[in-house]
């Protein structure tokens, strides 16, 4: 106790401005075993890592968990697939999406649709390439 | 110890010599005095631990009126930057919407990404 109160007289200056300068981090920030079954469940492929993300990164995370419920076992699936490289971008990668994304809404239907048969094309073809090309072709 | 040193006892021996014979209205204000000093003193042990840290984090500052000017600025500065951040970060606008879409739909994300 004795010391406990040393420490506090001492270095209470010390602990404030550590607490000051960490408290936006320290805020929010929540731990895997602190979420709920359901967050956990939608959240899964990221249960490693999840300790180490950002509080606003995981923040963001678990209001997407709250749709999980409300998705299709497809959509599911995607997010599952998809949840651990969106979580490895850069937060500048993820902005750049988003923009990509709300550009790409705002474009008529009948071209996001011919973009969509192109981009379906060109994985179909990825998928089917290495197959096709020899084992050196491969080689970084 | 020098032979004309004089030991504690001697000094205890000569101050209630002297205040034998003080007079009484000295006497009661030093009474006085010290009952107040006794008073202040058991305040003193029994005031909160961050008030004393309070104090000790005063005191680091020295007794200058400019560098507790500094103290108190430096931590009006701290509380700003670290309310600003923790605002900033809160302020980010709710991208729920958008992310959702993106992990969910139909092309894969590094078409976005790339």
């Amino acid at each position: 106790m004795i010391q406990i109160m040393y420490l506090i007289r001492h270095h209470l200056l010390a602990f404030s401005i550590t607490l000051f300068l960490f408290l936006p981090t320290i805020a929010g920030a929540q731990t895997w075993e602190n979420l709920t079954p359901i967050q956990q469940e939608a959240l899964a492929p990221l249960s490693q890592q999840w300790n180490t993300l950002q509080a606003l990164q995981q923040q963001r995370l678990i209001n997407l968990a709250k749709r999980y419920p409300q998705l299709d076992a497809m959509k599911k699936q995607r997010l599952h697939n998809r949840l651990e490289k969106w979580s490895k971008l850069t937060p500048e990668q993820r902005d750049r999406a988003r923009e990509k994304f709300q550009a790409f809404s705002k474009v008529p239907l009948e071209k996001r649709e011919q973009v969509k048969q192109m981009v379906r094309q060109h994985e179909a073809e990825k998928l089917n390439t290495p197959a096709a090309t020899p084992p050196l072709a491969n080689m970084p | 110890m020098k032979k004309n040193e004089l030991s504690h006892e001697d000094i205890k021996q000569l101050l209630n010599h002297s205040a034998a014979q003080l007079d009484k209205p000295t006497l009661t204000r030093l009474h006085q005095a010290r009952e107040q000093a006794m008073a202040h003193h058991a305040t003193h042990c029994i005031e909160p631990v961050f008030s004393r840290a309070g104090h000790a984090v005063w005191h680091a500052f020295g007794t200058q009126h400019k560098s507790r000017l500094w103290a108190a600025t430096l931590l009006v500065a701290l509380i700003l930057f670290s309310a600003t951040a923790y605002w900033n970060q809160n302020a980010k606008p709710d991208t729920t919407d958008v992310d959702i879409a993106i992990l969910t739909d139909d092309l894969p994300i590094h078409f976005y990404v790339e």
